[in-house]
């Protein structure tokens, strides 16, 4: 009832109070956080609130367990914080106004103008507006091989990039807003180490931390890795090693000795350090972006078929300890997803439910979101879509403040969205049940992820403007 | 629906057992006539549709894969329910995964009843015994013991990699299926009196055993 009520207002008022709903395309950062802060106590986005409050219930479950999410990694970033530009609460003065005409440029800037060059490339070149890519999908981001030279404004977000890395200080809010819409793969290993946490923004101390930081994870490793035959771990461990194999399966990357054993550490670790989820399915899907994007850092080609153990060992050693470290951070803020009845996912996939008006809730065969969602929520959609494409997500994900647990949800709705006609042909449920857990992404690249990501955002201040229209 | 020349089936048919002992593997070798060694872990729940021509009959099976882990145990009852019928699949190299039937057995029964008050029908899959054979299962006697006493209607040492009772296994869950469901719909209408057709495929619980 309530649910129908909701749907009918959105299609009835697509002009609502106070929302940036025009704002179609935006590729632009969000909004500063502090931003929402600023808003009156009643209209505080609902959905905010209701998020807070589960996690204040889940921090009352975590504090009852004796787990590495209690331990304090970052001991010493309080050390290393540098007085920076004092936040200032008057950001206020981001209108909705200004950030509409900035949004509205960039829209331009990143749509109307790359596609005229693209066109006419095409004219010049006879070359195809998409490079062809593969069954197995290459692993890398589309600028790197076979696409068009550099753009001025490539070039320039690569100077931004690396003039904002170079800094005594970086300055982690401008380089979240730069990163948001995608990162240069020449500077994405270190920017995501920045973003994820792991790496200070103070630049002298970065070697430090990444030094001692790879010592402590050996540290893990020498002190408890053998302890995967004991009676107590050995169940663990026995699900890492069955599920390895058949992490990427096909990828060649994936199937090197070496780099199976480097994942199975990585979870290893992480699971018994971790005992309120311990080892859960999907969470192996998680370390491969990292893994790729640290490893990229030392391949010219693809990616997809380098010989790993053709590296220097203490080359190896770094990359498989900064994807432990960087997938830890990301588990940090998603821990609810992986827990008993996994909570985390449960909510999201009845807030898909809520969110989608205009796709499944108009079809008259009763799919469950359970049955599709449930993946998208506990992979975080790299089951649906091609890894180069997760790579580009995540670089949105890591710029948003709550980018893997809560922006996500959006991120999915969209999705959702994108397949509406596809989903709305469909004549029987199991024809649309197959389709749902078999969405035809493999052609996918930047350009549709860019697509989603502005649907996605737009979806977000939405809601988040209309709390008393989201009901659960 | 009374239209006998042509009687369409649709059965929903889960496929559960711990993780890693070849439930999708059966599944793509069941309804793609395919093998390979490297399918990626069940997240969820995946759905796949085998048709089937059962006389002059159409059936339909949904084979509900459904993740192995125990983690996700708690999402099962929303995946079982409406099932008519279910698989339980364990490693022949992995005695653990066999310990874990009972465990899986207990699931469904207690999430799970047809309109009839009556378990769903289960088979039990022994998977890989191309990789060799487990004690229990070289003993057929102890394992129809084990069957009798945990409410499986029947058995199969099965191997996906090398098509080993596969289409067997799945024609005597079918069989059972046809047998509750005609049984619920005499129950259906209590007060009148039905003359029972004798039907070829009707189906006991011991016509099914492959020792037979």
């Amino acid at each position: 009832m309530a649910a129908d009520n909701r749907i009918n207002f959105w299609r009835r008022n697509p002009k609502v109070p106070g929302s940036v709903q025009p704002v179609y395309g935006a590729q632009h950062p969000p909004l500063d956080p502090r931003f929402r802060r600023t808003y009156p106590k009643d209209t505080k986005p609902k959905f905010n609130n209701l998020k807070s409050k589960k996690a204040s219930t889940f921090h009352e479950f975590a504090r009852s367990t004796n787990d590495a999410w209690d331990i304090d990694d970052e001991e010493d970033e309080d050390f290393f914080l540098t007085p920076g530009p004092a936040p200032s609460l008057s950001s206020g003065l981001h209108s909705a106004s200004t950030v509409f005409i900035v949004v509205l440029l960039d829209f331009l800037i990143f749509f109307v103008w790359p596609s005229t060059v693209r066109s006419t490339l095409k004219k010049q070149q006879s070359l195809p507006v998409r490079p062809i890519i593969p069954l197995v999908a290459r692993i890398s981001d589309q600028n790197a091989s076979g696409a068009p030279p550099m753009t001025v404004r490539e070039k320039s977000r690569l100077d931004k990039f690396k003039q904002l890395l170079a800094s005594a200080n970086t300055d982690l809010e401008e380089l979240r807003k730069h990163s948001w819409s995608g990162i240069p793969r020449e500077v994405r290993p270190i920017t995501w180490r920045l973003l994820s946490g792991y790496l200070p923004a103070n630049k002298e101390r970065r070697e430090l931390v990444l030094k001692r930081k790879r010592e402590e994870y050996f540290g893990f490793i020498e002190q408890y890795y053998h302890s995967r035959t004991d009676e107590h771990y050995k169940d663990t461990y026995r699900q890492i090693h069955i599920d390895i194999p058949r992490t990427n399966p096909l990828i060649p990357l994936f199937q090197q000795p070496v780099v199976q054993e480097v994942f199975e550490r990585i979870l290893f670790i992480w699971a018994i350090r971790h005992p309120a989820s311990g080892y859960v399915q999907g969470i192996n899907d998680l370390v491969t972006p990292f893994f790729v994007v640290f490893l990229s850092e030392f391949v010219t080609e693809d990616v997809e078929n380098f010989d790993v153990a053709a590296l220097p060992l203490d080359t190896q050693r770094n990359i498989e300890a900064d994807s432990f470290w960087c997938m830890s951070k990301l588990l940090d803020g998603i821990q609810d997803n992986y827990t008993f009845a996994q909570p985390g996912i449960q909510n999201k996939v009845k807030a898909l439910e809520e969110l989608d008006a205009g796709t499944l809730h108009h079809h008259k065969y009763e799919v469950e979101y359970l049955q599709f969602a449930f993946r998208w929520m506990n992979n975080l959609l790299m089951r649906e879509l091609p890894l180069r494409c997760t790579i580009r997500l995540w670089d949105t994900y890591q710029a948003e403040a709550e980018g893997f647990s809560h922006f996500h949800l959006y991120v999915c709705a969209a999705f959702l969205t994108e397949w509406r006609k596809e989903i709305l042909s469909m004549v029987d449920f199991q024809g649309l049940l197959m389709l749902l857990q078999n969405l035809p992404t493999i052609h996918w690249g930047n350009e549709e992820v860019g697509l989603l990501l502005a649907e996605a955002y737009r979806l977000k201040y939405m809601f988040a403007d209309a709390p008393s229209h989201y009901k659960r | 629906m009374q239209n006998n020349h042509h009687k369409e089936h649709l059965y929903k048919i889960l496929v559960i057992g711990d993780l890693g002992v070849g439930k999708t593997s059966i599944i793509k070798r069941y309804v793609h006539h395919n093998f390979s060694p490297n399918y990626r872990a069940t997240i969820g729940v995946d759905f796949a549709l085998k048709v089937l021509n059962w006389d002059q009959e159409t059936v339909r099976l949904q084979l509900w894969d459904i993740a192995g882990q125990e983690r996700f145990g708690n999402m099962t009852r929303v995946y079982y329910r409406e099932a008519m019928g279910a698989f339980i699949v364990f490693d022949v190299t992995r005695p653990a995964s066999f310990e874990a039937v009972t465990k899986w057995k207990e699931d469904l029964d207690s999430k799970l009843t047809l309109a009839n008050g009556k378990h769903v029908a289960t088979v039990l899959l022994a998977n890989k015994c191309d990789q060799g054979r487990d004690v229990l299962t070289n003993n057929g006697i102890k394992m129809e013991q084990f069957c009798q006493e945990n409410g499986f209607v029947g058995w199969y040492e099965t191997s996906a990699k090398e098509n080993i009772n596969i289409d067997e296994a799945a024609n005597c869950l079918v069989k059972h299926i046809m047998a509750s469901e005609n049984d619920m719909l005499q129950s259906e209408v209590p007060d009148t009196v039905t003359p029972q057709l004798e039907k070829d495929k009707g189906g006991t619980c011991s016509s099914c055993f492959r020792s037979q």
